[in-house]
């Protein structure tokens, strides 16, 4: 029985997840056609890999089409309607560190933690005839943290596809949720994380799909993963 | 319940046995009956109504519980999940005069955990009416009698609350403004109101701030301060009149610096812990609240005098008040209610919501009318009955 492995499609992920799975001992044998988004793995004929944007890969483990895949925490969270129920994260990778944060314009002096935003929010409309607008790709994790965590109802999602950080100072949006590693990118734009803001402390994993259940491929190849993942972590340099 | 409340309400929406559709028939032909009885005309509501009212009013959070579609030219357009937005929106549209009484009836739709997605609302909603006390009254015999027209042996409590009190004894608690606030938004959620007094009674941490803002704060000096936010939004490219204002801010960081230092005090935790206990038939009601404001020393003359009335307007339209309950911690925890609410319940050990009510001056406003329209109305859960 065939596995279908999704992998992402470019960047440093793509690169950092090919390195793993050769040191792993899977020969991918990449498409001579690079505009092709199939491979195969020449020692394991039984593998099928696919190269998806990691949004993709994450709805794809979601419905069960593709039986593992490599994609961050946060967009299995906010992709499926049940990553728990449907999915399952076998093996943190230890790259793609990410936070998905609450974060307000710096200047923003009286606002520190999420009761402040709580305050915020509720007089807002009084004060300036619309609602508080948040900015984000993350519409179901901000809608969990806002309102079943925290209890804050009043507010307006602005759905934003890229450069979020850039909202406030558009002027489409007053905060943002949206994902920082190091935090440079909301310092440059003049942002600041909440106190308490962090919604998900994210990284990219291995994850499966329970949906079709678990097969000894599927087992096995997060295994050799595993023990991949181990060996580079002990030779690192770092340590 | 206005209905809109209750899709923020956090107390579990009762669940619904397998709908029976003749029962629901007949509990809304009885509906319409009464209606043609007391002389009100129906209105009909579109069943799609737009999205963004309901999103607007409640928040990004109904988003869930509603369900949504878009029109072919890209408007967000919804089930209607209530009938009270509806109302005031095509009352504002209208442009009728005041006094109206707007009655209605039919399907809503949310979305539930169980099979249920379609509940049976009818209601009442009354605007623009000269004597508050007397339509507060008014709403509240419409309710009862309507009920009981549709569920004549069905065994009720109702429930009496009342926002304007609870906003009162803060003032006269002489809390800081932004712990008032903080209280009325909590107000008939008792578990978050009790997280909130406990944060509350414990000293605030204060956060590090650059020093320029810490000197001009504890200065007190507001302008210097919105003067010196404004030139740092300018220079990270932040518009000072998009949305929060450099006076905003510098506001503020003073009022949270003049109470930095402060915390409930037990004397002040008592009096609430008192008021919140109230729980007394609406007959003893003045007295217990003139009680409580005198064991307190709190200047409560006017509210409690405004209740009064009220209560005697009740008692005027022949409701036997030793069988309604006012209950000082009673509120509906959405921003929209100004004072009087009610809720109708099924006598017995299960919660189970047959009717709420209330009045809710805001919302008129807030939807876009032009002047201020007190409102108040009440819907029925058919399916319950």
């Amino acid at each position: 029985m065939s596995v279908t492995l999704a992998l992402p499609s470019k960047g440093r992920l793509k690169e950092k997840t090919l390195f793993l799975l050769q040191e792993a001992g899977y020969k991918v044998q990449l498409p001579a056609d690079k505009r092709n988004y199939r491979a195969r793995v020449s020692n394991e004929p039984d593998i099928d890999i696919l190269f998806l944007s990691a949004s993709e890969i994450a709805y794809e483990l979601g419905s069960g089409t593709v039986d593992l895949g490599i994609t961050g925490e946060d967009l299995l969270r906010e992709t499926i309607a049940h990553p728990e129920k449907c999915t399952e994260i076998k093996l943190p990778l230890g790259f793609g560190y990410a936070d998905v944060v609450v974060a307000v314009p710096d200047i923003w002096y009286d606002v520190y933690n999420m009761a402040d935003l709580d305050d915020i929010a509720a007089d807002f409309r009084q004060q300036h005839g619309r609602c508080l607008r948040i900015a984000t790709k993350y519409w179901r994790l901000t809608q969990k943290f806002f309102s079943q965590k925290h209890g804050i109802q009043v507010y307006r999602i602005v759905e934003s596809a890229g450069a979020t950080e850039g909202a406030p100072a558009a002027g489409s949006a007053d905060i943002i949720v949206d994902i920082t590693s190091t935090g440079a990118t909301l310092t440059a734009n003049g942002l600041r994380m909440l106190d308490d803001g962090i919604i998900l402390k994210s990284q990219t994993c291995l994850v499966a799909s329970c949906l079709h259940g678990m097969h000894r491929k599927i087992d096995q190849i997060c295994t050799r993963i595993k023990k991949a993942l181990c060996f580079l972590e002990r030779n690192s340099p770092s340590t | 319940m206005k209905p809109a409340l209750s899709l923020l309400d956090r107390r579990p929406y009762p669940i619904l046995a397998a709908c029976k559709i003749h029962e629901v028939k007949a509990a809304a032909e009885a509906a319409f009956n009464y209606f043609s009885k007391n002389g009100l005309t129906v209105s009909e509501f579109s069943i799609l109504q737009p999205a963004e009212p309901f999103l607007n009013m409640a928040g990004e959070d109904l988003r869930r519980r509603i369900f949504m579609t878009t029109s072919d030219n890209g408007d967000s357009l919804c089930l209607r999940p209530e009938f009270t937005i509806p109302v005031c929106l095509k009352h504002i549209a209208s442009g009728h005069t005041t006094p109206q009484h707007y009655a209605y009836g039919g399907e809503v739709f949310r979305q539930s955990c169980d099979a249920n997605s379609s509940f049976y609302q009818a209601g009442i909603e009354e605007f623009g009416a000269a004597n508050e006390t007397e339509a507060d009254a008014r709403s509240l015999r419409y309710a009862t009698t309507m009920l009981r027209h549709i569920a004549p042996t069905r065994d009720i409590t109702i429930l009496i609350g009342d926002h304007a009190i609870f906003a009162a004894m803060l003032a006269a608690l002489k809390l800081p403004d932004g712990w008032q606030k903080k209280m009325r938004r909590c107000f008939g959620n008792n578990k978050q109101l009790r997280t909130l007094l406990s944060e509350l009674s414990r000293p605030m941490q204060s956060p590090s701030l650059p020093h320029t803002v810490s000197k001009l704060i504890t200065h007190g000096h507001v302008q210097a301060l919105a003067e010196f936010i404004e030139e740092q939004m300018l220079n990270t490219g932040i518009c000072p009149s998009a949305g929060r204002t450099p006076q905003d801010i510098a506001a503020r960081l003073i009022e949270k610096q003049a109470i930095a230092d402060l915390h409930l005090d037990s004397v002040v935790l008592a009096a609430l812990e008192d008021f919140l206990s109230i729980n007394v038939s609406l007959d003893k009601a003045e007295q217990t609240l003139n009680y409580f404001a005198a064991r307190h020393d709190l200047a409560l003359e006017d509210v409690i005098t405004l209740f009064a009335t009220r209560i005697k307007d009740i008692d005027n339209r022949g409701l036997d008040l030793t069988e309604l309950r006012y209950n000082a911690a009673f509120g509906r925890p959405l921003d929209y209610y100004t004072g009087f609410v009610y809720e109708i319940r099924n006598s017995g050990h299960k919660l189970q919501v047959l009717a709420g009510g209330g009045r809710y001056d805001r919302l008129l406003t807030m939807l876009g009318a032009s002047i201020p329209i007190p409102a108040v109305g009440f819907s029925i859960w058919l399916d319950q009955l």
